[in-house]
Formats: structure tokens, C-alpha cells, sequence
């Protein structure tokens, strides 16, 4: 099994604890499995019902251009979470997990060219396009075959907070801004959103599993068969 | 640090990232350890950090007493406040619902309340003021949007969404299901519960009584525990009158459903007579079962599962003489996973057992509370205890018997010591039964 030596840069560079333990679980796709060892359901043998229509957003690419989450969705399976990169908690965790999956999914090369994994930023003012590339270059897997992984940033924090609402993502600021963990506290969330919009399933950092969320992704592509 | 320390989970060095992300689910809104908050509610919740402010209790209304209306009672628990246990807002929905159970969302931002008569379910903002609740919402379709489930009991927060665990169906037997919701209060799905001619797969499955009552999650297992109490023609009925008719008799739950959480499917089958009601799951990173009690056989069951990764129920103590049914209703076990309350209606008695070994229960502490009791709610540091006195409209006792309050205790670990009390009756208020927490510090943003 191929291991993830990349990732190193990225997840020392958020030097904590938190993220050394992390990088240290992500050299091999064992995931939460290392601790949250249990059966799964197979592909298709559940339902993962609509639970809304996922919002729509203008955001930031990389490269600093416009772009529409609506349009993104559209005919393809996406793993959107939100994030911060000063984030010293369920962030990198969160990043690592969206990694093995990356991993696992460019193992299946239908599933990788229809998934993408969507990391968004809801501190603007710190996170600028130029900065959510430089991340995005060290957790994307140098492999053509691995699915799309974007990294998008808004333009201010007027921009993000709609969106935040519409995902109710509640964030907040610490007491201690010099906080080793980071400056914001949010509850950590993961949104499965099918190519038509809707969002078919919503992950806590518990189910953050690579082996659930590819289940998952196999459900909804065999729905569509 | 002990691995059932309740605040290992958020102060504890890291070994893998699994550790890690337990830890993440509960540190959420601030840098501040937990030190407060309610024991026993949903992992998904955010917490508050420090002691809780407020405590909204769901009351029913009760003909001739204020309004007559279920409502929404806010009572200030602020240690100095100059209103320090006096009831700050009333909030009535209008008419007499069968106000029950409830619960708070995963961002703690509304308190969704039901009534198991009307079926109708509350939606209540308590974050733009957490000290002023508004009604924001009414779901009136619960039953044509479930496909016929009514009496909705409780609400559990998932991720984005409430879990609404029903009693009953449109034909008022106990067959029922539990309901998904998004927070915003739109319909998702409905999940029957399995039965004997529709086992749904599940192991011990013959023994599948289709009853309802609690569902809770421990996501680390992938596993979702429910209870069975009764129908709608049985919890509507005057309680002398069932216990008198032996064919209503028969028509309680006497199993637990384990469910494999992700798939919503039907795991595993427990035979637990005698109505095992609520379902408190332990905290503790390796702590892999739950407690509930049972209503009509008043015994301590333990739910857990061994090293072979099977899981297993049985009765691992009586709770006060069975014989003379004392009906423990709720139960509250403490961060640590060392002590559970149990209340038990008939005698108004609250029992306190040293769980430290789960398998063999030490009572260790009993108090009247008074002549009838019902909840506890309990502080996340197990300080602070909680009690309020209405089981069901038809099922309180009359007369002198009839006491309704809240009243509020600290525990020092031997002793509850009053705080205060509200005597619900006299401040025209009617008959409280589900208590939430709730704290202006959560909502910094």
C-alpha cells in the first residue's frame, strides 16, 4: 500500500501535537479504522436520503478567479468541508482523512475522474488564494489518476459568512487568540453533495473515514446506474 | 490521566489521530475545557464550556393553572444572579399538546420540543437570546411526513440533522419508527423499527417488538441503541386504568434494538422486559456500553459489548423493591461513567449507584425528592443535579400527591444538598418534565 510522505510538510507545518499524531495515522490507510474498528454496510445496501439542497456560493480559486459552488457540483460527487489553516485541532485531522481518501479513490479510476474533494476556508483574511494553494501543492497526490482536490478561499469575511449559515457551520473566536490550536472554534463537518446538489450525507469527525466516505461515494454512483 | 476522566477527552496528549478526533467532536467552541454542560446528551453536540446559565424545562399545561398551555419555562441558574432560580421567561405554544421529551440541535442553536398527543414539534431559537427562547418554527405534519409515525418523543442531534424517536403509529398500537429531520426542521426519512414478522435482517431478530422510545449513538462503534415503551391508546390512558386491564398490559416493550448507525439498519435484538426506557451510553474513550432501567421490572440493565466485539444486555441490579413497582423512569449517568441517578415516579425516590464496575452496580446515596419525581438533568462536572416531577398528563398522581416542581441540588459526591426550588403549581406554570441547558458563552460568533 502506497504511503503518504507528502503530507508531512503540510501537517509539521501546523506544528502541534494534534498534527504530529495525525501525519503519524496517515502513513498508511488504516484511517479511523485504527481506533473505530467496525463492520461497514456494503456499497448500495443502504439509503443515503436527500437531506437538502446544497447552497450556493461565489468563492476564490487558487488562482484568485471567481467561481460558483453550484457550478462545481454539477455531475460530479464532491467532499466539501470547511477549514482554516491556522487550524491546529480537527482541521488537520480532517485534511489527513481527505487525503487517504484521495489515496483509496485513485485506486478506482471511474470513481476518481466523478469525485472531488472540496476544502474551503472560512477565514479569508488570513487564508488568501496564494496561501490555499501553497497548501493545496503539498496535500494534493502528485498522481493524475487521484481525484480533483480544490482549495477555495472567499473574498472577504462578508463574502463567507452566508455560506457559513446556509451549512450551519457556527464559528467562533476563542477567548485566547494565541490559542496553540488556532484563533476560531468551529464543530467540524463534512458535506456529501451529489452531482445534482443535494446533500446526501453530513460527517462528524468520527465518521471521517475513508472506507465509509468510499462506500458512501459507491452507493450514490450506483444509484445513478 | 484516566481514561474515563470526563476531560481526558480534551486535555489528554494525543496517540492517534482516532484518539484525536473523539477529542475534536466534543472541543468545539472554545479553548476553555468543559467543565459544565448537561451529562447524557448527544456526542455531536457542542458543549458549553463553564457552568450552565439557564435550564429550559418543556411543561405541560395543566387546566386551571396560568394558561392552561404547554410551554417553554426559562429558569436562571446563574450562581449571583439577582434572579438566581426564579423563572425569567414563560413561552407557551398554545393548548395542551402532551408535552414530553426534546432536545437541542448539534449546534445547540434551537431546542426542538414535541407533544406526544398533538404530534406536533417546537422549534425554539435559543441562541439569538439565551435567555428569551422564541418560537421560530411548528412542524404540524410530523405524521403524513413520517408515513403514519405519531407521538413524537425524542429529539437527538445528529450531524445536520434531529433524530425524532416516535411511540406510536396512525392506528395509536406501538409500532413506530424514528424520523430524520435537517435542523431546519425539513422531513428526511423514517426508519421502522424491526418487528418479528419484519426482522430486518437483525440478529435475535424473532424477538422484535417494533416499541419505542429512546435512540442514542456511540459513533465510534457505529452502533445506535434503542428502547421500547408503548403506544399512543396505552400512554394516553389513565395509568390506573392500564395497570388493570391485562390485555393494555401486554402492550409494552420488552426489547432493545442495536442498530448499525451509518447504514440506519438493524443490527441486533436484545430481549430487556419490562419497558426499558432510557438509554445513557458511557463517555469513557474504551467504555464500549450503555445503561437504561426498566419501568415495569425496575432492574439496571447494562448493554455492552466484550472483546470479541459481541454485544450483550442483561440485568445487573434491582433498583428499590420491585414488588412494590416503584417505575424508575429516568436516569443520569455522570461524565466520568463512575455514578448513576435513577428516578424512580412511584416512590419520588432518586437512588445513586457507583457504576465504576458497570457489571455490578453499589447503590451508595437514596433521597425523596418528593412525592412523585420523573427527570434529572446532572452538570457535566456532577455538581449540580436537576429534578423535575411530571411523567404523563394521565399518569401524575392526584391530589395532595400532585406536586410539581423543579428542584435543584448540588452533589458533593455523597449528599444532594438543595439549591432551590419552583413550585410549578403555584407559580401557574403546570407540570415540567424535560430539562435542557443552555449558556450565552457558547454563542460567541
Amino acid at each position: 500500500m502506497r504511503t503518504l510522505c507528502f503530507l508531512g510538510a503540510a501537517l509539521l507545518a501546523m506544528a502541534t501535537p494534534l498534527a504530529a499524531a495525525a501525519h503519524e495515522s496517515s502513513l498508511k490507510i488504516e484511517g479511523p479504522a485504527d481506533a473505530y474498528v467496525y463492520e461497514l454496510a456494503p456499497p448500495g445496501s443502504y439509503d443515503l436520503p436527500r437531506i437538502g439542497k446544497a447552497a450556493d456560493a461565489r468563492l476564490l480559486d487558487e488562482d484568485g478567479e471567481t467561481v460558483e459552488l453550484g457550478d462545481l457540483f454539477k455531475g460530479r460527487l464532491t467532499l466539501l468541508t470547511f477549514m482554516y489553516l491556522r487550524c491546529g485541532d480537527v482541521c488537520p485531522i480532517a485534511a489527513t482523512r481527505m487525503a487517504d481518501l484521495q489515496l483509496l479513490a485513485a485506486e478506482d479510476p471511474a470513481l476518481a475522474r466523478q469525485l472531488q474533494l472540496i476544502s474551503l476556508s472560512f477565514d479569508p483574511a488570513h487564508d488568501t488564494p496564494a496561501r490555499m494553494a501553497e497548501h493545496g501543492r503539498a496535500m494534493r497526490l502528485p498522481d493524475p489518476a487521484a481525484p480533483d482536490w480544490l482549495f477555495l478561499t472567499a473574498e472577504s469575511q462578508a463574502a463567507i459568512a452566508p455560506v457559513l449559515k446556509a451549512y450551519n457551520q457556527p464559528v467562533g473566536r476563542k477567548a485566547d487568540p494565541d490559542d496553540p490550536s488556532g484563533p476560531l472554534a468551529h464543530l467540524l463537518r463534512a458535506f456529501l453533495v451529489d452531482g445534482e446538489g443535494y446533500i446526501r450525507n453530513i460527517y462528524s469527525a468520527d465518521f471521517l473515514d475513508p472506507r465509509l466516505l468510499l462506500n458512501d461515494l459507491k452507493t450514490l454512483q450506483m444509484e445513478a446506474h | 490521566m484516566k481514561a474515563n476522566d470526563p476531560h481526558s477527552r480534551y486535555q489528554t496528549p494525543l496517540h492517534t489521530a482516532g484518539a484525536a478526533v473523539i477529542l475534536c467532536a466534543g472541543l468545539l467552541f472554545s479553548a476553555a475545557p468543559a467543565l459544565a454542560d448537561e451529562t447524557c446528551q448527544s456526542p455531536y453536540m457542542a458543549k458549553i464550556t463553564g457552568e450552565e446559565e439557564y435550564v429550559y424545562v418543556w411543561t405541560l399545561g395543566m387546566e386551571g393553572v396560568g394558561d392552561g398551555s404547554d410551554k417553554i419555562v426559562t429558569v436562571d441558574v446563574r450562581s449571583g444572579s439577582p434572579t438566581f432560580g426564579k423563572v425569567v421567561d414563560v413561552d407557551s405554544v398554545g393548548g395542551r399538546h402532551e408535552a414530553h421529551h426534546g432536545g437541542l440541535t448539534d449546534d445547540r442553536r434551537h431546542y426542538w420540543v414535541s407533544g406526544l398527543d398533538s404530534n406536533m414539534i417546537f422549534l425554539f431559537d435559543i441562541a439569538s437570546d439565551p435567555a428569551n427562547p422564541k418560537l421560530v418554527k411548528t412542524i404540524n405534519d410530523f405524521e403524513a411526513k413520517s408515513g403514519g409515525v405519531v407521538g413524537p418523543h425524542g429529539a437527538y442531534a445528529l450531524p445536520g440533522r434531529m433524530l425524532i424517536s416516535g411511540l406510536s403509529n396512525s392506528k395509536k398500537t406501538g409500532q413506530t419508527a424514528l424520523v430524520e429531520y435537517t435542523n431546519d426542521g425539513d422531513y428526511i426519512a423514517t426508519h421502522w423499527m424491526p418487528t418479528a414478522d419484519n426482522p430486518m435482517g437483525a440478529i435475535n431478530g424473532e424477538k422484535a417488538d417494533g416499541y419505542g422510545y429512546d435512540a442514542r449513538v456511540l459513533p465510534r462503534r457505529n452502533v445506535m441503541l434503542s428502547s421500547s415503551f408503548t403506544g399512543w391508546e396505552n400512554y394516553m390512558r389513565p395509568l390506573g386504568e392500564v395497570v388493570n386491564d391485562p390485555e393494555a398490559m401486554k402492550k409494552f416493550g420488552g426489547s432493545m434494538v442495536l442498530w448499525d448507525f451509518h447504514a440506519r439498519k438493524p443490527r441486533q435484538v436484545f430481549e430487556v422486559p419490562g419497558v426499558p426506557l432510557e438509554v445513557r451510553w458511557a463517555w469513557g474513550v474504551d467504555h464500549n456500553y450503555a445503561f437504561t432501567s426498566t419501568a415495569l421490572t425496575s432492574e439496571i440493565w447494562l448493554v455492552y459489548e466484550d472483546e470479541n466485539q459481541k454485544w450483550h444486555a442483561k440485568s445487573v441490579g434491582k433498583i428499590g423493591d420491585p414488588a412494590k413497582l416503584p417505575l424508575p423512569v429516568d436516569i443520569s449517568l455522570s461524565a466520568d461513567d463512575s455514578t448513576l441517578f435513577v428516578d424512580s415516579f412511584m416512590d419520588g425516590m432518586t437512588r445513586v449507584y457507583d457504576v465504576t464496575d458497570p457489571h455490578s452496580p453499589k447503590l451508595i446515596y437514596e433521597k425523596k425528592i418528593g412525592s412523585q419525581v420523573n427527570m434529572v438533568s446532572q452538570s457535566w462536572d456532577g455538581k449540580r443535579l436537576y429534578y423535575t416531577s411530571s411523567l404523563l398528563a394521565n399518569w401524575d398522581k392526584g391530589g395532595e400527591d400532585n406536586e410539581q416542581f423543579l428542584k435543584a441540588y448540588t452533589w458533593d459526591g455523597k449528599e444532594l444538598t438543595p439549591r432551590f426550588e419552583i413550585d410549578f403549581l403555584a407559580a401557574g406554570l403546570g407540570r415540567p418534565h424535560l430539562m435542557r441547558f443552555g449558556s450565552s458563552a457558547l454563542y460567541t460568533y
